[in-house]
């Protein structure tokens, strides 16, 4: 091998004279052979004199296989590469020379440690090249090997979780972004507040309200309507301020822009945590459009109560004034009729006849207007009433008055309990029963009565098997005066189902009929669970 | 004092940028990427403080440096701002995600590279003028430049005063220009010595 002879114990070591008998000599190369470092010499002539246990045991190259022989012959693709100009330079120039990982990767064909395989091919190297002067004058080159693939391993997580981090936060920007643009674009205000009182603002909207060109009294206000807290009791603002009482759930304010324009404004208030605090979000909006809206039905509601009242102060008006001339002539033309009939000539007792009959019709007709009227005006207070016991009493009458066959009022299933005047819903059946029994065969006629529940409502369903109604007159028939046959063929004021139309109103129901000509008609009375509160308050 | 004349001073230029196209070539081999070096200028001067990094005296540079050993003595930089060392390493690496300071491979890498440029300017001298030079390994420094030259023992500061030639080097690669200096530290018998071995191979390859 190397045919120096060194004269001092580094050059001894590192020549690779390893079968030396001296005892320093020995222990160089032992301490090499332990070192967890890569090291290898190559001599002048480009031979490799030294190759450590290290090299043996990552390139799995014994020192007999490689020792005398050129690197390039033992890694052939060394040739031309990094590693070779750079221990050429060593030993022709005494250049040393460092051989990062980074740009060259696995610089020798080294196999990492077992631990590594799976992500390695190669170790990952950093490599020193140095001179080492002989004493003959001669340039030896040393290579240390270390082996960096956890620091490279390393350097790759740490790129990875950056490049991870970097997405994480252009995302995390990017949808920030949009929130705040969402928030931004809002048409309502929303405003945050923490337990402390402090108001912040969050988009335009709000700065707009409660900036120096909105109303400066806006931010006591809110603080006035979010719950108590300890730290601080807010003063009452001024009573014209809060356009509803508090507690019915909706709050709206008047907030006075400096620019002065009053706008009402409904304050919607939420809560969450965060940071161990309790925070409110409070979302104002402008409610100017609705509060215009409410003013406009406001006003032809009462217009309408009012020529409503009216209308039934005239019908009852009239058809009480009307009732007290037609007593008169009822009267005294049932007394003609009773003190002449059969003196006078046949064509006398026949008109007479007509006469008496026009004045009961009359005289009907003005009893049911009065009943009309009456609905609106005289109803009693809303109960729950049972209509099952409400049939009971129904039957019963029909019974009474002997209007009916036994058995022809069928009832299928329970009947509902629902709130309403009693009296009324009596009228109301006893209505549509009668009718029913009207419209049919007196021998064979059939009124069948049902109910269904529905999740809002109950609906009660009086069907006839009578002769039914075409189904252009399904909308007309609850008019006033609107009758369909002459009244030779059924008798009736045509003011019937108008009552019970008016009724069902009253209760905030609905009335409508379905029909076959020929084969009956059904009608369905819908009581709403829940009243509305037009129908509620006119209970009251 | 310098008092080279236009011949020795193109004689040194010629020499340096032998080196560094050397230099350039084998980088160009390594990163599988063209990289062009050039030396658009060298300068002499006698104080730190006349060189244009002294500008900014605060700004922090990296610099890759071997000492050297030989007929002349002293020490070889690549001196880089902070910010075009980063940039030249990841464009040499092709690194897409970017940390704020180089990590260690990369400072490796980057001295690998001031390794490779300062062996081929001190090789091509070394070379031509026959005369052989010892290198150190080279180390790593981050300071801010006006501190550059200081030496981290303190004995080693006394004596001369350095004399400083001045490589202005730029780099080009992927598009960008990063450009850095390569620096000479060398006392005054140092450089007398090197023009001295200038003239001597002059006068040997003219006469």
């Amino acid at each position: 091998m190397k045919k120096t002879t060194p004269t001092s114990l580094d050059h001894r070591t590192l020549s690779g004279s390893l079968n030396r008998s001296d005892k320093a000599a020995e222990l160089y190369a032992a301490l090499l052979d332990t070192a967890d470092t890569g090291s290898l010499a190559i001599s002048q002539d480009g031979a490799i004199c030294h190759w450590n246990r290290w090299m043996q045991n990552r390139s799995d190259l014994a020192p007999h296989q490689v020792l005398g022989k050129q690197l390039v012959d033992v890694f052939p693709e060394t040739k031309l590469g990094r590693v070779s100009q750079a221990i050429e330079d060593c030993l022709k120039f005494g250049m040393p020379a460092v051989i990062s990982p980074s740009l060259n990767q696995g610089a020798l064909p080294l196999k990492p440690l077992p631990q590594f395989a799976a992500s390695f091919d190669r170790m990952e190297q950093s490599i020193r090249i140095h001179p080492i002067k002989t004493s003959n004058n001669g340039t030896l080159c040393s290579l240390t090997i270390r082996d960096v693939t956890l620091a490279v391993q390393r350097d790759r997580l740490l790129r990875q979780q950056a490049a991870e981090l970097a997405d994480l936060v252009t995302q995390t920007r990017r949808s920030e972004g949009r929130t705040r643009a969402i928030l931004q674009n809002t048409i309502d205000a929303i405003l945050v507040a923490s337990d402390d009182g402090n108001i912040e603002p969050l988009n335009a909207r709000a700065q707009e309200l409660c900036g120096p060109e909105g109303d400066p009294e806006l931010r006591n206000i809110i603080r006035f309507l979010l719950p108590d807290s300890e730290h601080i009791t807010p003063s009452p603002p001024p009573k014209d301020r809060l356009l509803t009482d508090l507690g019915t759930g909706v709050i709206e304010v008047l907030a006075c822009t400096s620019s002065g324009r009053n706008i009402p404004l409904e304050v919607a208030i939420s809560h969450f945590s965060a940071d161990e605090r309790y925070h409110y979000i409070i979302t104002l909006r402008d409610i100017s459009q609705r509060k215009r809206h409410e003013m406009e039905i406001q006003r032809t509601m009462a217009e309408l109560e009012r020529s409503n009242s009216e209308l039934e102060q005239f019908a009852y008006a009239a058809s009480h004034d009307l009732q007290e001339p037609l007593r008169m002539v009822s009267s005294y033309t049932q007394l003609i009729a009773r003190r002449y009939e059969g003196q006078l000539d046949d064509t006398a007792d026949e008109f007479i006849h007509y006469a008496v009959d026009g004045t009961q019709r009359m005289q009907r007709m003005i009893d049911d207007l009065l009943t009309l009227s009456r609905v609106g005006r005289h109803g009693k207070p809303f109960h729950a009433v049972s209509l099952q016991a409400l049939f009971d009493a129904l039957v019963t009458n029909f019974k009474r008055a002997g209007s009916a066959p036994e058995g022809n009022i069928i009832r299928e299933g329970t009947l509902p309990t629902i709130t309403g005047d009693a009296s009324q819903l009596l009228l109301l059946f006893q209505n549509l029963v009668s009718n029913g029994l009207k419209y049919s065969d007196p021998e064979d006629g059939k009124v069948q009565v049902f109910a269904k529940e529905t999740p809002n409502s109950y609906r009660v369903f009086v069907a006839d098997n009578g002769i039914g109604i075409e189904e252009q007159y399904h909308e007309t028939i609850f008019e006033v005066f609107k009758r369909l046959h002459g009244y030779g063929d059924y008798a009736g004021t045509g003011i019937g189902l108008a009552i019970c139309k008016k009724i069902v109103d009253r209760h905030g129901g609905s009335l409508v009929v379905t029909s076959t000509p020929g084969e009956g008609s059904t009608f369905c009375v819908e009581f709403p669970k829940q009243l509305p509160i037009v129908a509620a308050s006119e209970s009251m | 004092m310098i008092d080279l004349t236009e011949l020795e001073h193109d004689t040194i230029s010629e020499l340096i940028n032998i080196g560094v196209g050397r230099a350039a070539s084998s980088l160009s081999e390594m990163v599988e990427q063209p990289v062009e070096l050039t030396v658009p200028r060298i300068t002499f001067v006698e104080r730190f403080s006349d060189t244009d990094l002294a500008k900014a005296p605060t700004e922090i540079v990296s610099a890759v440096s071997q000492t050297f050993d030989g007929p002349f003595k002293g020490e070889a930089m690549l001196v880089f701002p902070e910010e075009r060392s980063l940039e030249l390493v990841r464009s040499l690496l092709k690194v897409d995600v970017p940390l704020e300071a180089l990590t260690d491979l990369e400072q490796e890498a980057l001295m690998e590279v001031g390794n490779i440029i300062l062996n081929a300017c001190l090789g091509s001298i070394s070379n031509v003028l026959g005369e052989p030079i010892n290198c150190s390994m080279p180390s790593f420094r981050k300071r801010e430049s006006r501190s550059l030259l200081d030496q981290d023992d303190a004995s080693s500061q006394t004596g001369k005063k350095p004399v400083l030639m001045i490589l202005h080097v730029q780099f080009m690669l992927r598009q960008n220009d990063i450009d850095g200096y390569v620096l000479f530290v060398m006392d005054l018998d140092s450089i007398q010595m090197l023009r001295e071995l200038v003239r001597r191979f002059l006068a040997n390859s003219l006469g």
